[in-house]
């Protein structure tokens, strides 16, 4: 047990979530191992973000344990997540409006950069240098996801589907080794969600960050995912391969409600 | 901004560069000159003008860092730089220090309120915070009042010239050349922290503070940055407003004070060093302007002699229907219309950029 959990990215471990007497979920246990694709599903309501946000530290668990590796996260704040080696995006994209693709994706690279403030504030040779690295190392993230087109455009002018696109780079941008995505493909329309799909698999392929996903599209579940995790109001329902697990009938009437 | 066609980068570094075509740089070479030239070209009244409006650039464009990039509202601008006018007048009366020792510590100063100040923008927001700052507004002008009555300066704290390098700093001329290398050293150290890390954790945080902190910004260290940074620069404003008008009182820094830096920061176009430049000149030279204008009109019509007195009221008046008109009409400031300007130029014979995808 001890050799299993060293051995995952992320494992959680019975925790539960309640805002005063609402509770949210319990006794929510699953893991994610290196290179993973998990998919966290279940109905409208069942908890799924609310344990992305106990994972990246924007909610407190009231019981149970987060860890990211050997690293307890319980009682971390998101920023101190986010420099262990976490990102997220956010189901609506959450990005900086004013900023540009570039700005926005150099915001991801913060806590990459090495300069300091009184440098920053001559702009002295080595913050110079180190921001023109920057931008080549956010120039790679926008190749990658094909963005090149729209770089230096503010982000508020693009459509949602290449806004959610943006969140994803963001969050590549930080150079991850654990990526929580929310609902990365919510109003997306057809193309762009075989275009995030490929994305998602190329970053799992080339990058190689464990991913826990949530998704209400069933068929990107289905074709992606390595793992899938259900939560039905805030209770663990089942978790394991995607065919059994899309198959179990409990699922199923999670989903469409038992027959009449 | 866009650039006109033809004109392509080639290297990271030029996505940084403040002015990357031949163009800009002659533009910015001229204007460099022009403001060098300046004071030998104009007479003590517009020189003291000109003195005035380069202070102003200092405190707008360090609350522009606050306001109009970190978010953060303050209406204690007017304690800060009362804070570094009165540790000026308290270290150069009672140590009969140099501009040496009290400029560094004026900034020391505001770099300590700067924390105080910024410590409830880590609960408060918005108009809460507003009073917060403008308690501490009353607190500092308090404690100035408390050391003039005490000491027996009730009029005021009368300061000695300073000596730089041998020179006594007397003359408008000598002081426009510290007044100009001050506000270009603001612009210029505000412009750096914009186009690195530091802005851009302060853009984020205005933008959303729970997605900054995920993407690994520390929040409140940040917040406090701005308030520091901001309030420095606010302080050695301060210091050497008391050393050009060779006076220190706490009439000087009044809550209108703090509410014209509001006014150039949102006249000139939050989120724009360029507009609280802008701000800082139009909202410093409005009064004069209002005021030339009444003396037109009484001139030209005998019987409105009366607005002569009431220039005071009028300019009031005439403040506050500008700030309205901007607020609605114009909620992109001085800026705003610069940056339509410079695109109805760009775009001729065309009215409008095409939709996303023109890139550049």
């Amino acid at each position: 047990m001890a050799d299993q959990r060293s051995a995952s990215v992320l494992s959680v471990d019975n925790i539960s979530l309640a805002f005063g007497g609402l509770t949210v979920f319990h006794d929510v246990s699953f893991e994610v191992k290196p290179g993973e694709l998990v998919a966290l599903i279940g109905p409208n309501g069942a908890g799924k973000t609310s344990v992305l946000n106990c994972v990246g530290g924007i909610y407190q668990p009231l019981q149970g344990s987060v860890r990211f590796g050997a690293a307890l996260l319980n009682g971390l704040r998101p920023s101190r997540i986010a420099a262990l080696g976490v990102a997220r995006t956010f189901q609506h994209a959450e990005l900086f409006a004013h900023m540009s693709v570039v700005d926005n994706l150099l915001i991801g690279r913060h806590l990459g950069i090495r300069s300091s403030f009184l440098g920053e504030a001559l702009f002295s040779r080595r913050t110079r240098d180190e921001e023109a690295a920057q931008r080549r190392a956010v120039e790679e993230v926008i190749e990658f996801v094909e963005l090149e087109r729209y770089r230096h455009e503010p982000v508020g002018n693009l459509s949602f589907g290449l806004q959610k696109v943006i969140g994803f780079a963001r969050a590549l941008a930080m150079n991850p080794s654990l990526m929580l995505l929310d609902e990365p493909s919510a109003g997306l329309n057809r193309e762009e969600k075989e275009d995030l799909a490929r994305f998602i698999l190329r970053v799992k392929h080339e990058k190689g960050p464990a991913m826990l996903w949530v998704e209400h599209d069933m068929q990107m579940v289905a074709d992606l995912a390595d793992r899938i995790v259900v939560l039905n109001y805030g209770e663990l329902l089942t978790q394991g391969d995607p065919a059994v697990v899309l198959a179990d009938p409990r699922v199923i009437e999670a989903y469409l409600g038992t027959p009449a | 901004m866009p650039h006109a066609s033809g004109y392509f980068r080639t290297t990271y570094g030029q996505d940084t560069r403040l002015v990357d075509t031949r163009t800009q740089r002659v533009a910015a070479g001229a204007f460099i000159c022009a403001l060098i030239a300046l004071p030998w070209l104009a007479n003590p009244f517009v020189l003291d003008l000109a003195n005035q409006t380069l202070l102003a650039v200092v405190g707008a464009v360090a609350l522009m860092l606050l306001t109009g990039f970190a978010g953060q509202i303050s209406l204690g601008h007017a304690g800060l730089m009362a804070a570094g006018a009165f540790c000026t007048g308290i270290l150069s009366k009672e140590l009969g220090a140099s501009i040496w020792l009290t400029l560094p510590a004026s900034a020391a100063t505001g770099a300590l309120l700067g924390v105080i100040f910024g410590l409830p923008s880590l609960r408060l927001r918005g108009l809460y915070l507003a009073v917060s700052t403008l308690a501490l507004h009353f607190i500092v002008i308090y404690l100035g009042h408390e050391y003039e009555t005490r000491r027996g300066f009730s009029t005021g704290i009368v300061i000695d010239p300073p000596r730089v390098f041998g020179w006594e700093l007397v003359d408008g001329r000598a002081w426009y050349v510290v007044f100009l290398i001050a506000a270009g050293g603001t612009v210029l150290i505000a412009l750096n922290w914009l186009r690195s890390r530091t802005g851009r954790a302060w853009r984020a945080l205005h933008g959303r503070e729970a997605v900054a902190e995920a993407l690994g910004i520390h929040v409140p260290l940040y917040k406090l940055l701005a308030f520091v940074a901001s309030s420095t620069l606010t302080a050695m404003l301060g210091c050497l407003f008391a050393y050009y008008r060779g006076f220190v009182s706490g009439e000087a820094f009044s809550l209108f004070l703090s509410i014209q830096y509001v006014a150039m920061v949102i006249i000139g176009g939050m989120g724009s060093i360029a507009g609280a430049v802008m701000g800082a000149v139009f909202v410093t030279l409005f009064p004069y302007g209002i005021e030339w204008l009444v003396g037109l009109v009484s001139e030209a019509l005998p019987e409105m002699r009366g607005l002569q007195n009431a220039v005071f009221a009028i300019n009031y008046a005439a403040f506050g229907l500008v700030m309205i008109l901007f607020l609605v009409f114009e909620p992109q400031g001085l800026a705003g219309i610069w940056r339509r300007v410079q695109a109805y130029f760009l775009m001729w014979p065309f009215k409008q950029k095409p939709l996303s995808g023109g890139g550049k």
